[in-house]
């Protein structure tokens, strides 16, 4: 029961630090992953929703402590992550609609930054729309693996570039910090 | 209580002749202030005696919301539960245990949390030897349903192998009189925990432990 509690806990935290096909969501940066299904026992399902409500108060809670940390949960609106552990039944299925997902955001005018497929399978996917060419609207995170679990992340807002590499240090997720720095280098490029 | 003070016609008589009204009635004259003391008297008792009760009794019931979970979720998994323990706290109860605990020296983390939660609930509930216990995916449908009809919103849904654990805030919330809702059910024993309260004590408390980062790591190595 003790180790169950992390999961609260590791949420709060979280915010202090901070359908199959691709629908558009009420913000040019949200994408709808759908619903999915808990996989049966054994395997593992999360779904965290955080929304402007939710960040719009933790950044009131943060404002004296770290005003930093305040202002970039100010510019985010929506924070989804979704884990569905993969079994034998849920394969097939759960790993095509990812793809599926990865193709229509191609297509709906979502930038491909990363894509990285390692040996073992595992295949990750980094998009981001960019609002006026200065920030970013939205940023999506698909990572498969195959002998594991899939994992979407949909970060919605009005996001700076220099300011991903932030939210990846204060989430302390990689492919967050990857983009960031990339995002960095291409606009001291320019 | 008001008492209507009736005063007595007056008849004014301007000669001999003999009147055909019946003599005056005698003014009446208000209740003894004595027999309403006595009233006050029997009932004060009465009512805080009935004040302390439902206050007593409802330290021993979860609030609205906690209640309106478990109701679906026992109706839902057509389990008997048997209740461990049912506790609640009001606000009452936490300003008196605040108020009395200001002048002793506590932990700052239990400071922190009595300072932040201002009303609490804990229900804890266990399945019956040897039943199987229910699906997880059902029970987090079902609690969602519950909540949803109460204007509340999941904002964490987690399945891990016997594990559920789901937290819920109302779709429209303010730091000074935050609401959270948690159910946690590990494959024995099932807990609803809900708390009103202000987190910012508390998040300022966490904000200053080094080890907020091995917390948060946890959900980003995912």
């Amino acid at each position: 029961m003790k180790t169950m509690l992390r999961y609260p806990l590791a949420v709060a935290a979280l915010t202090a630090g901070l359908g199959l096909n691709v629908l558009a969501g009420s913000s040019p940066g949200q994408v709808d992953f759908g619903k999915f299904a808990p996989p049966g026992d054994g395997g593992q399902f999360v779904e965290i929703q955080l929304n402007s409500n939710l960040l719009s108060l933790t950044a009131q809670v943060l404002e004296k402590q770290q005003p930093d940390a305040a202002k970039l949960l100010r510019s985010v609106q929506l924070v989804r992550v979704n884990v569905v552990g993969l079994t034998d039944e849920n394969r097939a299925e759960v790993t095509k609609r990812v793809r599926q997902i990865r193709h229509d955001l191609a297509h709906q005018g979502w930038e491909q930054n990363v894509v990285v497929q390692e040996k073992n399978g595992d295949d990750v996917g980094i998009y981001t729309k960019t609002r006026g060419g200065e920030a970013l609207a939205g940023i999506v995170i698909t990572v498969i693996e195959p002998k594991g679990e899939v994992v979407l992340i949909n970060i919605v807002g009005d996001i700076r570039p220099d300011q991903v590499a932030l939210l990846g240090e204060k989430l302390d997720v990689k492919p967050l910090k990857d983009i960031g720095a990339a995002l960095e280098g291409a606009a001291l490029r320019k | 209580m008001r008492v209507r003070v009736m005063s007595a016609p007056v008849v004014f008589l301007t000669s001999t002749t003999p009147s055909m009204n019946p003599p005056p009635l005698p003014p009446r004259t208000r209740r003894p202030a004595r027999r309403l003391w006595l009233w006050g008297l029997l009932v004060t008792p009465l009512l805080l005696l009935a004040l302390l009760a439902a206050g007593v009794a409802s330290c021993f019931r979860l609030g609205s919301d906690a209640r309106a979970v478990r109701n679906e979720l026992f109706k839902s998994s057509g389990v008997e539960w048997r209740q461990q323990i049912a506790v609640n706290a009001g606000w009452l109860t936490l300003g008196a245990v605040r108020a009395g605990l200001s002048r002793i020296r506590l932990d700052p983390a239990a400071r922190a949390a009595l300072q932040s939660v201002h009303a609490a609930g804990v229900g804890v509930y266990q399945l019956p030897t040897g039943t199987p216990p229910p699906n997880r995916a059902a029970m987090l449908a079902s609690a969602d349903s519950a909540m949803t009809a109460r204007g509340w919103e999941r904002v964490v849904g987690v399945i891990d192998g016997r594990d559920l654990v789901a937290v819920y805030f109302p779709k429209k919330v303010s730091v000074r009189r935050l609401k959270c809702c948690v159910l946690v059910f590990d494959g024995k024993e099932m807990v609803l925990v809900s708390a009103q309260g202000n987190p910012e004590p508390l998040v300022q408390y966490a904000l200053a432990q080094p080890s907020l980062g091995a917390q948060t790591g946890w959900l980003a190595q995912r």
